[in-house]
């Protein structure tokens, strides 16, 4: 889960290997929003499954490799 | 996860904010009144549930976002500098703390150093790009390598 400068570096370091994902950097600060956001919230409980599955649906991270389980 | 571990996740949580680093099992005992060993067991089955991550020896690894050692994932947010386990979890740091960031990486490719401003949720570059390379489902398998 790393940060590149475009999707030609990501394609160089990947040297034949086959891709995963690519997301613009945007779309991770809402996901780390979404994701974290409530880490430290005293009422904080656990994500199910089906939540954090949301959290991917909302942000159109959708298919067979966006699915958790 | 029952509601005393839960107490306890969260007690660790906010004792690695507060400390800037992985607490003790002593330091989280005196805070939640309990001996170390009942936080050490306690530690054992939040790892379990995948609630923050432990190493070999039984310390804290991860408080998710936060990592407990040094990466090459910095962030400084808060007044204070954080190390992040990944890319997403260094967008975590601020998105945790509800503050604005500053994250410094490299890019894997070109090891060109990256420097981030990340402002109301926003990074003030929006050329960047992020890659995972397993899918989601094995995320857990090796945490340490996803």
């Amino acid at each position: 889960m790393l940060l590149f400068r475009s999707e030609d570096h990501v394609d160089r370091w990947l040297a034949g290997r086959t891709p995963g994902a690519t997301v613009p950097i945007s779309k991770l600060a809402e996901l780390a929003d979404a994701w974290w956001g409530d880490r430290l919230d005293p009422a904080w409980e656990p994500h199910t499954r089906e939540q954090n599955q949301q959290i991917l649906d909302d942000l159109g991270l959708t298919g067979p490799f966006w699915r958790l389980g | 996860m029952d509601r005393p571990d839960i107490q306890l996740r969260n007690a660790t949580y906010r004792e690695f904010v507060a400390l800037g680093r992985a607490p003790t099992a002593e330091e989280v005992a005196t805070i939640v009144g309990t001996d170390p060993g009942e936080v050490r067991a306690g530690w054992r089955r939040l790892h379990e549930a995948h609630a923050l991550v432990l190493d070999d020896a039984g310390e804290i690894r991860m408080v998710n976002p936060f990592s407990a050692v040094p990466t090459s994932h910095r962030v400084v947010a808060a007044g204070k500098g954080w190390y992040a386990n990944c890319g997403w979890d260094a967008f975590g740091v601020g998105s945790v703390l509800h503050v604005d960031s500053v994250i410094e990486t490299e890019c894997p490719d070109c090891h060109e150093p990256i420097r981030l401003v990340v402002r109301d949720g926003r990074p003030d570059d929006a050329s960047l790009v992020f890659h995972v390379l397993v899918p989601a489902v094995t995320w857990w398998q090796d945490i340490g390598f996803t």
